[in-house]
């Protein structure tokens, strides 16, 4: 195979997958710490596309300056849901671990309502952003970098980077670290569990909207926009190991790197079965992915 | 004797009553209603009220004209059902239509899903059908009597595309010789890739990729890189609206130049919002098979079709589209078959229809030439056109009779680096 279109398809994928990587984040982050599997990831990131996106139509915003608005709102979004929707679920839990069926059942529901609102209110129509700037691409050898997606990956490296310092380091990080460790313990030492859950959700959709502005130049957006990436979140957050923050970026360029290449001697589709084996075989051989802890 | 002339002077009677009956509506100028079973809610609405509002506004400018002359200037009414898009709320609308609703021809229904199982039910009832929008091939192959079809089947989608390939290189004589395609891989992406396989090989074209996609992808690197790869002269893409546009905008980035060009089978590059999630410069040059003559209104200048298009703009807020087109085309269609059968009755009216064969007026307004149905029911001379987006217009440039004369195709289009502006 011709190199200079492998090194191509390498160079797309790693971009590609560092933007799986980091919009998987917050659905790493959540599960980690309070053990649910939010199903309405996607849909989170569907709300935060249609805000950068109404911003830009209604405001003038700039897709990029709109993620003063999209992270403020995620958060609040995010607390809301915890504190108000999952919460009650958790407080009747008397185990360690929240029933994960239940709680996957209850993020369904909020999936279901969310995309079904989102189709009533704005309607079927693809929307996209256009921006009158022209973006120059940088070159890496002979091979261009898509602006737009570069600044993608990168963002996703830099809040991976930043958000495990701050669990490492902060007052409120290490909460919530205690707290994904033992929440009986964490609460007995004074920790606020509730507050540390409604936070740890609020980030997790946060960092969703950071992303929802990021991909707004570049992405059509229609209701069912949040499926696509809600599925590969999945995948990616298994390959990188449930819980693990660096594992996701490494899990979405691995996935992207593969997709990318695959896709150069099959059709995509059969590659992105390909990923969906690739899921499957961790699952059996290492269930706690690249980077997770056994 | 009594008993026999009672019963001569009940048949008398009965036969009155009956003869009352029948000729009622025609002395009354009572209207003639016919059922139209279209999408109104659901995933196609936008399309089922478009073909709604077209199919009202032909339907006024008939009554506005005198109604159906041969009935005594009976008014057309408009009966209507909502499939919502759904096959089997499809089959029973048009059961009540049938039933209920008494009406002595249908209409509809866009989705060729709920259009074949309907038109069985319209078949069985033997009342006639004119099919507006649904392109699957077998609703027209399967015998029925009743079942008219005036717009394209899916195969003559795919020899249009190659048509105009033909007629562009026959005109400059420069031909191209390798062609991707790029389609989505469900029922309509899979049949016309296959249709276009099918001709392209008659033809001399040699397809070096053939590539299927899912719906709603995230990204297009790895599909448009292996274009790249393959080079080829030219693309045929078979994309709904949101995949359409990624891919169109992925391409505009990446520069990748086709001296052929992009030549759309419609999906994405058919919808009004396509065109406004794009810059124009992503869009320039692209060849779109529409399904309907998309520039009419600026080459036509009969006064009926021009109403029927203001008309339409009143009731949905926004331009003609080949759905409101095929609308009003089909309520014309049925007034020329009840004019010449001067009766509402199912089996007269059906065989008008089929003895139809109209080469002027309104009916024409999608763009074809002539209506005349085979015995399948397909009207054989239906047919799209290709146009190309020229100035940030579509303008017609496939049939030659159907190319305005200030439209000037360009072909081969030039590359990227020769473009101005970007």
């Amino acid at each position: 195979m011709d190199p200079l279109i492998l090194s191509f398809a390498v160079v797309n994928g790693v971009l590609l997958g560092g933007i799986y990587g980091g919009v998987a984040l917050g659905l790493s982050l959540i599960f980690g710490v309070l053990r649910v599997v939010n199903f309405a990831h996607g849909s989170f990131l569907m709300l935060s596309l249609y805000i950068a996106f109404w911003c830009w139509s209604l405001l003038g915003l700039d897709p990029y300056l709109s993620v003063f608005v999209t992270v403020p709102a995620m958060f609040g979004l995010g607390y809301f849901v915890q504190s108000v929707i999952i919460s009650p679920l958790i407080r009747r839990e008397r185990a360690l671990v929240v029933e994960p069926l239940s709680a996957l059942l209850l993020t369904a529901g909020v999936f279901l309502v969310l995309d079904n609102l989102a189709l009533m209110a704005f309607g079927p129509n693809v929307r996209a952003v256009q921006v009158d700037y022209y973006l120059p691409s940088p070159m890496l050898g002979p091979i261009p970098l898509n602006p737009q997606r570069l600044i993608g990956a990168l963002a996703a490296v830099l809040v991976a980077l930043g958000l495990s310092w701050w669990l490492r380091h902060s007052h409120m990080g290490r909460a919530i670290r205690a707290t994904a460790q033992n929440r009986d313990a964490a609460a007995l030492s004074g920790i606020n569990v509730p507050f540390v859950y409604a936070v740890t959700f609020g980030i997790g959709c946060a960092v969703l909207g950071l992303f929802g502005s990021l991909i707004a130049p570049f992405m059509p957006i229609s209701p069912s926009i949040g499926v696509a990436f809600g599925i590969k979140s999945f995948i990616v957050v298994v390959l990188g190991g449930l819980g693990s923050i660096p594992g996701c970026i490494v899990g979405g360029m691995v996935i992207g790197v593969f997709e990318a290449v695959a896709s150069q001697h099959i059709t995509a589709t059969s590659a992105a079965i390909g990923s969906l084996g690739l899921f499957i075989l961790i699952l059996l051989v290492r269930p706690q992915g690249i980077m997770g802890r056994a | 004797m009594a008993k026999p002339s009672r019963n001569r002077i009940a048949l008398l009677a009965s036969t009155m009553l009956f003869g009352v009956l029948a000729a009622g509506p025609a002395l009354a100028q009572s209207a003639v209603k016919i059922g139209c079973a279209l999408p109104l809610s659901g995933g196609s609405a936008t399309v089922g009220n478009q073909t709604r509002a077209g199919a009202l506004a032909a339907a006024e400018q008939i009554n506005a004209a005198g109604g159906i002359k041969a009935l005594n200037g009976a008014k057309l009414e408009v009966v209507f059902g909502d499939t919502q898009s759904k096959a089997d709320i499809g089959v029973t609308e048009t059961e009540r239509l049938v039933t209920r609703e008494n009406v002595a021809a249908l209409c509809g229904a866009f989705n060729s899903a709920v259009t074949f199982p309907a038109t069985e039910v319209a078949e069985r009832y033997k009342t006639p059908w004119v099919v507006v929008g649904s392109v699957k091939d077998e609703i027209t192959e399967r015998n029925f009597k009743y079942v008219f079809r005036i717009n394209n089947k899916a195969t003559y989608d795919a020899r249009e595309q190659l048509d105009a390939l033909d007629l562009l290189a026959k005109e400059t004589g420069k031909k191209p010789k390798t062609i991707a395609m790029l389609y989505e891989g469900s029922d309509w992406g899979r049949s016309h890739a296959a249709n276009v396989k099918r001709f392209a090989k008659d033809r001399g074209y040699d397809i070096v990729l053939d590539e299927a996609a899912p719906p709603n992808q995230v990204d297009f690197s790895n599909q448009l890189l292996k274009i790249r790869g393959a080079r080829p002269d030219a693309v045929i893409v078979a994309l709904y609206t949101p995949d359409h546009l990624l891919f169109s905008r992925q391409l505009m980035e990446q520069r990748l130049d086709l001296p052929f060009g992009i030549h759309s089978v419609g999906g994405g590059t058919e919808d009004p919002a396509f065109y406004k999630g794009l810059p124009q410069r992503a869009v320039d040059y692209v060849f779109v098979q529409e399904d309907w003559q998309i520039d009419k209104l600026q080459q036509t200048n009969d006064k009926t079709i021009l109403a029927i298009a203001e008309r339409t703009k009143e009731m949905l807020g926004y331009g003609m589209s080949a759905y409101a087109a095929q609308g009003a085309s089909a309520m014309y269609v049925l007034a020329d078959a009840l004019e010449r059968s001067g009766s509402t009755d199912r089996e007269k009216l059906r065989d008008a229809i089929a003895a139809s064969d109209i080469q002027s007026g309104p009916a024409l307004i999608t763009g074809y030439g002539r209506i005349k149905f085979d015995e399948q029911g397909q009207n054989t001379h239906a047919h799209g056109v290709i146009s190309q987006n020229l100035n940030g217009q579509r303008r017609t440039i496939w049939p030659l009779e159907n190319r305005g004369s200030e439209t000037k195709p360009v072909w081969p289009v030039p590359a990227w680096s020769e473009r101005k502006g970007s």
